[in-house]
């Protein structure tokens, strides 16, 4: 086999009179080779010797004499298609601009798809680098988890051999760091352990690597937050306060966190510094934990480890708090529990576990934005190549005398992918121009920082330079076919010989076009809508008018002081301390078992919320039955107030109120029913209403405020005005539960955003194409029209001709594309648990919304041409 | 002079030609050289050697019979020319009037 290769290709390059002595030698040596060391070798070497003697003297006459490429016609092609773009200006704009816009949208998908597949791949051995996860169901209780308990990593490393090293991470957390009385508010601070530096490689700028998290009340800060706190001064070994009670010691810095990370810690102090680090309980999973294992393939031989390993730890524990053997539990089904690795790498593309530490992209957009990114280019060398077709008639007589002068089909066809590869060119050009220009809108819009994507050292360019070439073929192909096999007795005697097939061929191109926007406009609209129904959905509280006043456990005993001035405040109508706020994201659970119920496998997993008496006034939440707390009400510690959907699990159909619910940790508390609050959204919309149960209790980091209406300032300078009384001089911090609850929205806001811009960009650039096609088709019906003029056809019955066959293409692009969006759209919105339906109204606005886009298109010039002086169109020279 | 001109390798081929006489092809040419000055020759720099000489008018050559172990193909025989003796007398003789040339003194290795 590979001496027949080599044969062939030593008769390829080499001249003629040599090849038959050469071969000859060749075979000579190949058969005493094949004796010596036999045929694999010999054909080994057969093989080298022909790569080896490809010599210069040994080379065809013709590859030495001619030149390899006939730069002369290279430069009269260039020259033909600069001139026939000249000759139609109006043409090569639409042409270039479509496919221009095409390509630039190309690139900035093709940015944001490498940027999303790029996560967590630049640490070192990052393929070996994984996270424990776990599955967990007891009772009718069901949680996907990122998180492990805490003693996991340490005996996880002790007894499996093939982990190299664990690491725990815990929080993301927002504090008030100070130093020399200088206070901050510093975001993302989780705890970590010392090993954490040993996994990740995050580039160390100050400190020692081994000894950065090792010791109590040590911290660890990215050279931002550094930056941040103490400016151009040296942080090693500084100390910092945090919260006001807690000095700790900067004993490293890293570089910052890479934007491509699963997560964006900003500091991290020692894990040693968290007493629920070392509680060795194994039933509460509290803990991101880290693993680096001797190589990636042992994943495997790791998950397998893990049921016997949930055996031999959490047996005692599972006996002592729920009072069941572990064994039966797994068995009867009540209790599952399966551990496993997710590789670091899939963490921000393949992993939708609760409490993610931020959120994540999703493989599903990855994939949609490349389709859509290609669908887009498509359209824009459709434009070209219809044009091309379109344009034939006029290129023909050129095609005509040229055959006649002898051209080859090949160098016509040369010719005309010249042209189109010329032109993908240029677009790539001003492609590149519009990335550069809208780069930071992009950067904004995605919520990435890539600067310089084309032509930094990993950039795209040599994609970039691949794509243009297989662009410009692409398009360039079936034209050039098309236009060289023009005959030229007939096309020189004035017969277009336009053919049947190119027209039906344009017809099935510009119908991709249509259905590919039809496409992308029924998915914005019902991205809109969605989005739309969920920012205006009842949500059971009032989120306007809420002011949250942040850091109030600073105020330690003055709190309750301080809600009261606050209340005597003109502007502001009630305040209540509460750290848990609707729609964020905080998450408080823990299982809860009814009167009735006989084990812990019919516990419910309860959010609990703890609040003061003004909770309900002040979000304005209503109760379905029963009472709030009160004041009034001197027992109220042991009383709770719990949502319609928790009444519900618990099975309390009638008459919940003055019925007792008992808690399953902890001390085993029975709580007495005071009141139902009807559900409300406190968390994201995009998830279902979870049980919920209210308490009354400290919770001193946030007091919410309502104000009246139309006083925003007011009475954030009537807020402020107190917090300074008693703060002593620590920043007033707050937000707005409007603007809390609009940035839940983020990820939906942004795909529609994203979606809106792409089906823009598709029926503008479908509309470009069609724009020109029209202007070709009257142009060529001119004749036509002006008899039909001439013998009466009035205006009406010119249009109808001109636009049925537009409006027929485009009905059947609607039935192409709707089924395909209604598929879709079906499947997008079973996500959601509040969701509107699947409105036909929708489908058939947008297939008559862009059937009226493509008439006004088509309209310009069909006007035109109708309203011609027929004498104009009948005119012979 | 430059119309003599020749390599290290090229003279080595061209006296190896010489002593085959009547029988100079490609593997014959290789094989001799390879057992005489115990060096790897390859088939590459070889061929390209001869067909430098040939053009340059130092050798001519002719195909000769066939025979079944080369697979039916012909060789091609080297002879040298009178150019191709006059280049390589002439590149003999310059090297033996250069290390003529030479003074004793400079083989005189025992200040060294």
């Amino acid at each position: 086999m590979l001496k027949k290769i080599g044969e062939w290709i030593f008769s390829f390059y080499c001249h003629p009179d040599f090849q038959e002595d050469i071969l000859g030698d060749l075979e000579e040596h190949y058969r005493s080779n094949f004796k010596e060391v036999g045929k694999r070798r010999a054909d080994l070497k057969f093989f080298l010797n022909v790569l080896l003697l490809f010599r210069f003297s040994l080379l065809r006459d013709s590859w030495l004499s001619l030149n390899l490429i006939h730069t002369t016609m290279v430069k009269n092609n260039i020259k033909m298609a600069y001139r026939s773009m000249m000759r139609q200006k109006f043409y090569s704009f639409l042409n270039l601009t479509g496919l221009a816009i095409g390509m630039a949208a190309c690139i900035f998908i093709a940015i944001f798809v490498k940027d999303e597949l790029s996560f967590d791949k630049h640490f070192e051995d990052s393929d070996k680098i994984f996270r424990i996860a776990a599955n967990l169901k007891f009772g009718d209780n069901v949680f996907n988890l990122s998180f492990a308990p805490d003693p996991m990593a340490k005996t996880v490393k002790e007894e499996f051999p093939e982990v190299e090293e664990a690491a725990r991470t815990r929080g993301n957390s927002t504090q008030l760091i100070s130093y020399n009385n200088n206070y901050i508010r510093q975001d993302h601070i989780t705890w970590a352990d010392q090993e954490f530096f040993s996994i990740f490689s995050l580039p160390l700028l100050r400190g020692d690597r081994n000894h950065l998290l090792d010791e109590p009340n040590t911290a660890v800060l990215t050279e931002t937050t550094a930056k941040k706190i103490f400016g151009e001064e040296d942080p090693l070994n500084k100390i910092i306060r945090v919260n006001d009670e807690l000095n700790i010691k900067v004993t490293g810095v890293i570089a910052d966190i890479p934007d491509n990370t699963h997560f964006d810690y900003n500091m991290f102090i020692t894990m040693l510094n968290r007493a629920d680090a070392r509680q060795n309980i194994w039933l509460s999973n509290n803990f991101t934990t880290y693993l680096k294992l001797n190589a990636k393939e042992t994943k495997e031989v790791v998950d397998g480890r893990f049921p016997a390993f949930l055996e031999r730890h959490f047996a005692d524990q599972v006996k002592q708090m729920m009072g069941v053997d572990i064994k039966d539990a797994l068995a009867s089904g009540n209790l599952a529990a399966t551990y496993f690795l997710q590789p670091v790498e899939d963490i921000y593309l393949h992993s939708n576990m609760d409490y993610e530490i931020r959120s994540s992209g999703s493989i599903e957009n990855v994939y949609l934005f490349s389709i859509i990114g290609f669908f887009i280019l498509l359209i824009a060398c459709i434009n070209f190549m219809n044009m091309a077709t379109a344009k034939a008639s006029i290129r023909a007589k050129e095609v005509g005398v040229r055959k006649v002068l002898g051209s080859l089909k090949r160098q016509l066809i040369n010719q005309f992918l010249t042209e189109s590869i010329l032109n993908s060119l240029l677009s790539a050009i001003a492609a590149i121009a519009i990335v550069t220009l809208l780069l930071p809108y992009f950067n904004q819009l995605t919520n990435k920082e890539i600067i310089n994507p084309i032509f930094s050292l990993n950039g795209l360019w040599p994609y970039l330079a691949m794509a243009t070439l297989i662009v410009g073929l692409l398009a360039g192909i079936y034209p050039a076919f098309v236009l060289s096999s023009f005959l030229p007795s007939k096309v020189l005697k004035g017969e277009v010989t336009q053919g049947k097939r190119a027209g039906w061929m344009r017809n099935v191109l510009v119908v991709v076009q249509f259905s590919t926007s039809i496409f992308l406009i029924i998915g914005s609209a019902f991205i809109y809508s969605q989005l739309d129904y969920l920012q205006h959905k009842e949500l059971g509280f009032n989120k306007d008018q809420i002011l949250v006043i942040n850091e109030t456990q600073l105020l330690g005993d003055q709190i309750q002081v301080f809600k009261t001035e606050l209340e005597r405040s003109a502007v502001i109508e009630s305040a209540t301390i509460s750290d848990f706020i609707p729609a964020t994201n905080t998450y408080n659970d823990s299982p809860f078992l009814s009167e009735t119920a006989t084990t812990t496998d019919e516990a419910v997993s309860l959010q609990i919320w703890y609040v003061d008496e003004d909770y309900a006034k002040t979000y304005d939440l209503k109760m379905a039955d029963g009472r709030f707390f009160s004041k009034e009400f001197g027992s109220d510690s042991m009383a709770m107030v719990l949502n319609e959907t928790a009444i519900k699990r618990f099975g309390y159909l009638e008459n919940p109120v003055g019925r007792k619910i008992k808690s399953v940790m902890e001390n085993g508390n029975t709580y007495t029913i005071v009141g139902v609050a009807k559900d409300f959204h406190f968390r994201s919309m995009t998830e279902e209403i979870q049980p919920q149960v209210f308490f009354l209790g400290n919770s001193t980091g946030s007091v919410s405020v309502k104000f009246k209406a139309n006083m925003t300032s007011d009475v954030l300078a009537a807020s402020e005005s107190i917090w300074d009384k008693f703060s002593g001089g620590k920043p007033f911090e707050y937000d707005f539960l409007d603007d809390i609850f609009a940035s839940s929205f983020r990820d939906q806001v942004r795909l529609k955003t994203i979606f809106s811009v792409f089906a823009g960009l598709a029926i503008s650039i479908a509309c470009l194409g069609l724009f020109g096609l029209a202007a070709y088709v009257t142009e060529q019906r001119k004749k036509e029209i002006g008899i039909r003029k001439v013998l009466g056809a009035s205006m009406t019955t010119l249009l109808g001709l001109l636009f049925r066959n537009f409006t027929v293409l485009i009905l059947v692009s609607s039935i192409i594309a709707i089924p395909l969006a209604w598929l879709y759209m079906d499947g997008w919105l079973a996500d959601f648990p509040f969701r509107i339906a699947l409105n036909p109204f929708i489908f058939i606005v947008s297939a008559i919304g862009t059937l009226l886009i493509a008439l006004l298109t088509v309209g310009y010039q069909s006007m035109r041409a109708a309203r011609r002086n027929p004498v104009e169109n009948l005119r012979c020279e | 002079m430059k119309k003599f001109q020749l390599g290290e390798f090229e003279e080595i081929v061209l006296l190896t030609v010489g002593v085959l006489y009547g029988e100079a092809y490609g593997v014959a040419i290789k094989g001799e050289i390879e057992t005489r000055l115990k060096r790897k020759v390859s088939v590459g720099a070889l061929q390209s050697a001869l067909r430098r000489m040939e053009k340059k008018g130092f050798l001519i050559s002719e195909l000769g019979e066939t025979t079944s172990e080369r697979g039916g193909k012909r060789k091609r025989y080297f002879k040298i020319t009178a150019l191709g003796k006059k280049a390589m007398d002439h590149n003999m003789e310059t090297r033996l009037e250069l290390r003529n040339q030479i003074p004793d003194i400079a083989f005189d290795f025992k200040l060294c």
